[in-house]
């Protein structure tokens, strides 16, 4: 049931970084692939009907978390302090300059917007890299399973590292999610983002994973050793089917690319939700959260995991019912006008 | 500053200007949908209109509503973490609850009622907009029955150590205590939605334009004010009232100011607490109805605050006050609705001017007794925070510090008088430029 409840979480993790991942790598590539008011308005319009219920998965994620593990919920919220308002500040800017953006028609209104929500969604991108980066690296966790998560700990090289390894990978995602929606230049432009794109992500995922095998010391299982294989199978199938133009191929490949890089994260962090620093002395663990124990916070007994369960499998159930026919009749290409 | 506090006030700063918003997506989301339903069905292009300014507006206010609820959210775990860890496994599912049940529907078919509006609206618009009412309201239920359950909880037992458990989650969602206050939650939005029909209606009579689409909002308005302006009072009100008395008798004591255990208690209309000598100053009395409201009995017995250890009391002015503003404000409400609905009945209504300029004055006070109510449970609710079971001074994060509690209490004011600047901005602009303005369907 605790596994099942760690494949829910990861799940739904991942389906928010392909969903929101398009979004926010399309508004940080924004200012590189349109020129102009109408060309700004039309990227603002291919992702503005999707960008709520993309980023309803986040909270349903954390919603999740709260219910299934309340231990590393409390603590990681509590840990990431600073950082886990920076990214609420962010959210909030950015869905206000999207919202906003059209309710007036003056260039210079639009102007502020666009630059707004360009430079929240990118800095986004890197806190949420930066947050996954310690999450690999681990936390200094006391003996009662809190942290505190100061910068001059969080601000580490690795994680540094990885919060730019995000921007290029999400950024290269948006690439292939404004190729496939956009007509005219902004797509044309897109797709030269995108092929000159996948090289600097190649370099960077090349490193980052050499560094976390560096960072982790030893890892889960065996299987994780063939991750970085499918990595770069998904990431050269991206590379050639950007290369013939297709586009749809092109996005669904990065997706099936970030998918497997976050996979390959939740296997390295397996059993822990929140593992210790320095590595190998254990953390929050999905079976016993033994950092807890002797504190107000055991495991969550199995009513809950059952019920939190069939809450989020239900709920993904129906979503996935209707959101694809929703999308079906919102699909067709965003023109420049 | 005590960690406590700075939790505390940043917790009701942020959700008391959050909740403005939800006010009015699940007051208006109805209106939305009627309108669209009414044009897609008609075809009638002032139809049209109307649905797509109601639209406009309330997408202004999902937006405001989306982006500051995702905070209240994350409060749980970076200011809450000791109350999210002991009763995470309890409170946690009625939010997953929301997010899959509630937030995706809301969600993506607002996108399609938002960048589907050229033209017409279609029956699946008209479709579109019935749902997003319904996640609306949804929405609103499961994150009223977290609130409910930490007023009143059930479905759950202890671990040894003190954890919160799940025992059964139907128990939560069929609370006692929680039809009556959803109930009521949901009237208050409703109400605040019909007055602000009317109102903006009632300033286009006024100002002598859009007259037709005027008398439209101001004849809806009026109806539904009405219509929940006397359901908020009898019967949501006085069942959630009766809810208190039963599993919160201290909270009633201070919503009433009652010092001292009764028989025949009078209720209190006006008068000031003196907590220092537990008595009401300068009051007006209506002789036994506390214990009527209370018991529905005149003769019945109903304990005071002196019955109680005066650390379980909870802040009394606050309580008392934030109370007295809502039912007060309640009784008005029903009196103008009342009085509207009599000028309308007598085609009276469109040309009585002083009554067009109470409608619009009215406007921002639903708001504030919603507020004020909200107020009441929660502070009256202290010092538990979750009721019986654990202190409000127990909740907190162990690892944040009251600085920077500080600080990102000052952040969220900043952003939040940025926000609040836009949205009334972009509201006002949308009414002034009036539903003619809206470019033909």
């Amino acid at each position: 049931m605790s596994i099942a409840a760690f494949v829910v979480v990861a799940f739904m993790l991942t389906t928010y970084v392909l969903l929101d991942g398009y979004d926010l790598g399309v508004a940080t590539i924004a200012p590189l692939i349109a020129r102009g008011d109408r060309e700004r308005a039309a990227v603002m319009a291919a992702i503005g009907p999707f960008w709520n219920g993309n980023e309803v998965w986040l909270i349903a994620a954390a919603a999740a978390l709260f219910a299934l593990f309340p231990a590393a919920y409390a603590s990681s919220f509590s840990g990431f302090y600073l950082p886990f308002v920076v990214v609420l500040w962010l959210l909030m800017f950015r869905g206000i300059a999207l919202e906003l953006r059209n309710h007036l028609r003056s260039e210079l209104w639009h102007q502020f917007w666009d630059a707004a929500f360009s430079w929240s969604s990118g800095l986004l991108i890197f806190v949420f890299g930066l947050a996954l980066g310690n999450l690999l690296r681990g936390v200094p966790l006391d003996a009662a399973g809190y942290f505190q998560g100061t910068f001059a700990f969080l601000l580490n090289p690795y994680a540094l590292l990885v919060g730019i390894f995000a921007l290029a990978t999400l950024g290269v995602h948006g690439a292939a999610f404004a190729a496939m929606r956009i007509d005219g230049e902004p797509g044309r432009r897109a797709v030269r983002a995108l092929r000159s794109g996948v090289w600097l992500v190649l370099a960077l995922y090349l490193t980052v994973t050499a560094l976390t095998f560096a960072v982790r010391g030893s890892i889960g299982g065996s299987w994780l050793v063939a991750m970085p294989g499918f990595s770069l199978c998904a990431l050269a199938a991206v590379w050639w089917s950007a290369r013939k133009t297709r586009m749809t191929a092109t996005f669904a490949m990065s997706s099936l690319y970030i998918a497997t890089l976050l996979a390959a994260s939740a296997g390295t962090l397996y059993p822990y939700l929140l593992p210790a620093f320095p590595a190998g002395r254990g953390g929050i663990s999905i079976f016993e959260e033994a950092y807890c124990r002797g504190t107000a916070a055991g495991t969550p007994s199995s009513a809950a995991l059952g019920c939190a369960l069939s809450i989020t499998v239900a709920g993904i159930a129906i979503v996935a019912v209707y959101a694809p026919i929703i999308w079906r009749r919102m699909a067709g290409k965003v023109r420049v006008e | 500053m005590d960690l406590v506090l700075a939790d505390r006030l940043q917790f009701a700063f942020t959700i008391m200007f959050h909740y403005l918003f939800p006010i009015g997506t699940m007051g208006l989301a109805p209106f939305v949908a009627a309108y669209t339903w009414k044009a897609a069905r008609t075809l009638d292009e002032e139809s049209g209109r109307i649905a797509h300014f109601w639209t406009k507006i309330f997408a202004v206010n999902f937006a405001a509503g989306v982006v500051t609820g995702i905070p209240m959210e994350f409060q749980f775990g970076t200011n809450w973490a000791a109350f999210s860890r002991r009763s995470g496994a309890v409170v946690g599912q009625p939010l997953a609850m929301e997010s899959m049940f509630a937030f995706f529907l809301e969600s993506i078919f607002l996108g399609v009622l938002l960048y589907r509006r050229r033209g017409l609206p279609s029956m699946f618009t008209a479709w579109a907009a019935v749902l997003v009412c319904a996640g609306s309201w949804l929405s609103g239920f499961f994150v009223v029955a977290v609130n409910a359950w930490m007023q009143h909880p059930v479905g759950y037992s202890l671990a040894p150590d003190g954890t919160i458990r799940l025992a059964n989650i139907w128990a939560l969602l069929f609370s006692p205590f929680l039809r009556w206050q959803f109930a009521h939650v949901l009237n208050g939005a409703l109400l605040a939605g019909g007055f602000v029909v009317a109102g903006v209606g009632a300033y286009y009579l006024l100002a002598r334009r859009e007259e037709a689409i005027g008398r439209r909002f101001v004849r809806a308005g009026t109806i539904v004010s009405l219509v929940f302006a006397l359901l908020a009072i009898f019967p949501t009100g006085d069942r959630n009232g009766r809810d208190i008395t039963m599993y919160q008798p201290i909270k009633l004591a201070a919503m009433e100011g009652l010092f001292a255990t009764t028989r025949r208690a009078p209720l209190a209309i006006i008068g000031m607490p003196d907590i220092a000598n537990r008595r009401l100053i300068d009051p007006i009395f209506v002789p036994e109805f506390l214990s009527f409201l209370a018991y529905g009995n005149f003769t019945a017995n109903v304990n005071g605050l002196d019955a109680y250890a005066r650390e379980l009391w909870p802040p009394v002015e606050l309580t008392y006050y934030a109370y007295h503003v809502m039912v007060g404000l309640g009784t008005i409400f029903a009196a103008s609705a009342a009085i509207a609905a009599l000028l309308l009945v007598g085609g009276r209504l469109f040309r009585a001017r002083w009554m067009l300029w109470i409608l619009m004055l009215l406007m921002p006070f639903p708001y504030i007794a919603n507020e004020a109510g909200w107020i009441g449970t929660e502070v009256g609710r202290q010092p538990w925070i979750i009721y019986g079971l654990m202190r409000t001074a127990g909740g907190s994060s162990p690892t944040v510090s009251s600085g920077e509690t500080l600080f990102t209490l000052i952040g969220f004011a900043g952003m939040y008088f940025l926000l609040g600047v836009l949205f009334l901005y972009l509201v006002l602009r949308e009414i002034g430029n009036g539903p003619g303005a809206v470019a033909p369907p």
